[in-house]
């Protein structure tokens, strides 16, 4: 047998890996991550300890705490993080309803937008007329309905006419930035006694209530991603998602109704991302902007595959990426890091992250080693 | 994996916990005082934010102010990440916060609410004379005289290369571009009377692309000079590909465009910078509006390409100059009509007689004029 063309290289799937071993890893990359980082800007001239220093005081400083009015409270660092952390953890469940069916939403942003956008509607047309009870549950319902039609027209696509979703959902992002642009030029959106393009800001009955300095949606994010996990563990439908993902024949085989799968869990997708938006208007911003969803959207797909589609590692990993968003604006204010050369380090440390999951489920096998295990074999 | 996390987390937590020892309270003077800014995007913009901080610089070296004293936010959306910025500045310890975006002016003034201690100043807002607060303030300048002497730039090369028609490149279709475009337009028939003018938006403050086709489809339609409102500088190299003439907005944009950029009209921020933070440490109150012209030097023309520019343009541009500064000349002076909208989108008109004049910016610094006159063509509306 001879070996003349055997790669350099080979790529062979790892069968078991204990568990040990893939903590192991995941440290690895991190540390390397934080190397790597710590070079980047070390080669840019600043100094890579006061650099994490302030990150992490920036994003969680004190974290919790009783505050000048005696009230317990998240400290101003923290909150800033949470309610990063809350649109984060919402959109990632959101669209790993699809991601478990191998279905690539990658529009969330625009669903996130949609829900925003339907939320607003109520609340600037009802915002000063209707009580809180009543204004709050139906801006909830239109950011829910709408962000989950918005994510239901690929999915009616896909499954009548067999469309790529990822570019479908893609292109809807943009569609629903732009309309934001027009609803800004709208007299009965459009802020009043100016006629500067933005839109008006909404009545504080239409505002969320806080939990410790943080609106409410924070501590919902969290129900949810039990309720998620909970969803895909335990209920038929959520089993069906799974199977629909794994092979769409074996589900028809099985007797599933794979269109009505599809359609149903792209509207719970959807719907989960426009509740995301629902928060931001009603808890965060108070308006709507183009900047509502701030590319949360494509962070939260990010989120999602780091926590390997799991709900409950998602809350632990969306904390992660908005005490690294937090940070990154930290550093640009305390140390005068440019944001691109702060966005580059976010950039590196995620790379790092995702990029062990490859050796976690694969192993690298080189030429010569691999002679030495055929020998053996 | 969990355990590990909860192990990182923890850790994090802990050293989180170690709070700098809060600063006693002391008067504030110019050794002590902390700035804080705010701004959308970052100097990188080489247009608004880049302007604003040229205006920044100018006052910490007219001040004598430390690096440390001046703590800039750039690149803030105008969302809650606002209120959390200018939250970040409180506790920094800035007893000043300055915000030059339009989208911060509810959060900044919530912030003022809250924290009275602390002044607040928003530049291109509208609503802190009817707040009620006393540390909240708006600012913005008369850059409408600025631009009616780079229209006179512009009328003056129109006469020599013979072609009335001009082109202008802007943001969006609201009063503050409308006020701006029509005083560069009324700048160029006070020198031209047969000059006409095509205006198209690109629904954007900064984006060189559009700026750019914007401005093709401009020179395409037979436009000699183009002037602009909008950051970047595409609508000046485009001219200077094209062969045509350009008048510029924000910074002098001649080193991009040697061959075609006559003027520009620019801000001086620095003004009002220097005014407010000498207001605080001398503890007087600052106006809750405040609109910067021609004579206190926040608006004025770059300088004039004389390489380019027609004959006798330093002339007339300071004949005008003098009847800005002397007030016996106003830029929207009757007789002058024009049609526009209300703020409801309800259809608007205006008909100045002979010896009327709209006060642009008297009673509210952010401009107000908002209707298009004869003579000016909207492209796409």
């Amino acid at each position: 047998m001879t070996h003349a063309h055997d790669p350099f290289v080979r790529v062979v799937k790892r069968t078991n890996i204990e568990r040990s071993k893939v903590v192991l890893f995941r440290l690895t990359a991190l540390v390397g991550a934080l190397l790597a980082g710590a070079l980047l800007v070390a080669l840019l001239g600043y100094d890579p300890a006061q650099m994490y220093g302030d990150m992490v005081s920036g994003a969680i400083k004190g974290f919790i705490g009783v505050n000048k009015k005696g009230v317990l409270a998240f400290t101003n660092a923290s909150q800033a993080t949470i309610k990063i952390m809350t649109l984060l953890l919402v959109s990632a469940l959101g669209l790993t309803m699809a991601f478990k069916m191998r279905f690539w939403n990658i529009g969330g942003e625009g669903q996130i937008l949609v829900g925003a956008i339907c939320s607003s509607y109520v609340a600037i047309q009802f915002g000063d007329t209707w009580p809180q009870w009543l204004i709050l549950p139906a801006m909830f319902l239109a950011g829910c309905v709408g962000g989950g039609l918005y994510g239901l027209l690929p999915a009616i696509f896909k499954a009548r006419w067999g469309t790529n979703e990822t570019l479908f959902t893609l292109m809807l992002n943009y569609i629903a930035l732009n309309f934001i642009t027009y609803l800004q030029y709208q007299p009965s959106w459009q802020i009043t006694g100016t006629s500067f393009p933005k839109i008006r800001d909404f009545a504080d009955s239409t505002q969320l209530p806080g939990v410790l300095g943080v609106h409410i949606g924070w501590i919902i994010a969290l129900l949810l991603a039990v309720l998620v996990y909970l969803y895909f563990a335990k209920t038929k439908q959520g089993y069906e998602i799974t199977v629909v993902g794994e092979s769409a024949n074996t589900a028809r085989y099985a007797g599933m109704n794979v269109t009505r799968i599809i359609l149903r869990t792209m509207f719970i997708s959807g719907a989960i991302c426009g509740f995301a938006g629902f928060l931001q208007v009603s808890g965060a911003d108070g308006t709507l902007t183009t900047d509502t969803a701030g590319g949360a959207g494509f962070t939260a797909i990010t989120v999602a595959w780091l926590a390997g589609m799991n709900p409950l590692l998602m809350i632990v990993y969306s904390f992660f990426i908005a005490i690294l968003e937090r940070g990154s604006n930290r550093i640009q204010t305390t140390m005068g890091i440019p944001k691109s050369a702060a966005d580059m380090l976010i950039g590196i440390i995620l790379f790092f992250m995702l990029g062990v999951e490859f050796f976690i489920n694969y192993r690298l096998v080189f030429r010569a080693r691999h002679r030495k295990e055929e020998a053996a074999a | 994996m969990r355990k590990f996390l909860a192990a990182v987390l923890s850790m994090m937590l802990l050293a989180s916990l170690i709070v700098l020892p809060a600063s006693a309270e002391e008067a504030v003077t110019m050794d002590n005082i902390k700035i804080g800014f705010v701004h959308v995007s970052d100097p990188s913009d080489m247009g608004y934010t880049y302007n604003h901080d040229l205006g920044t610089k100018a006052m910490q070296a007219a001040l004598g102010l430390a690096d440390d004293q001046i703590i800039n936010k750039y690149n803030v959306p105008e969302t809650d990440e606002c209120a959390d910025a200018l939250q970040e500045l409180i506790d920094d310890g800035c007893t000043i916060i300055f915000g030059t975006s339009f989208g911060f002016e509810n959060y900044m003034l919530a912030a003022a609410e809250e924290n009275p201690d602390v002044e607040f100043c928003h530049a291109t807002g509208f609503q802190a004379a009817g707040s009620g607060l006393a540390n909240m303030h708006n600012y913005f300048g008369k850059i409408f005289e600025a631009r009616y002497l780079s229209g006179v730039v512009a009328g003056m090369k129109s006469l020599e290369i013979k072609n009335n028609m001009l082109g202008y490149v802007t943001a969006m279709p609201f009063a503050e571009c409308i006020s701006g475009f029509t005083s560069f337009y009324l700048g160029a028939k006070s020198v031209n009377p047969d000059v006409t003018m095509k205006v198209m938006y690109t629904n954007s403050w900064n984006d060189p692309t559009k700026e750019a086709q914007v401005a093709q489809a401009l020179i395409d339609q037979g436009c000699g000079i183009l002037s602009q409102h909008c950051d970047s500088t595409a609508t000046a190299t485009t001219c200077e590909a094209n062969k045509v003439f350009h008048v510029g907005y924000n910074s002098s944009m001649i080193s991009v465009a040697p061959n075609a950029s006559l003027t520009s009209a620019v801000w001086d921020w620095s003004a009002y910078l220097i005014f407010a933070v000498n207001s605080v440490v001398a503890g007087e109150a600052i106006p809750a509006d405040w609109a910067g012209d021609l004579a206190s030097g926040m608006c004025d023309l770059s300088e004039i390409n004389e390489a380019i520019a027609a004959p006798g343009t330093d002339e007339a541009v300071e004949t005008a100059r003098a009847g800005i500064l002397s007030g016996d000349l106003k830029v929207f002076a009757g007789p002058l009509t024009g049609a526009g909208k209300n703020y409801d989108g309800s259809d608007a008109t205006i008909e100045l007689k002979a010896d009327e004049f709209f006060d642009e910016s008297g009673s509210q610094s952010a401009p107000s004029w908002n209707y298009i006159i004869p003579g000016v063509e909207v492209i796409g509306e």
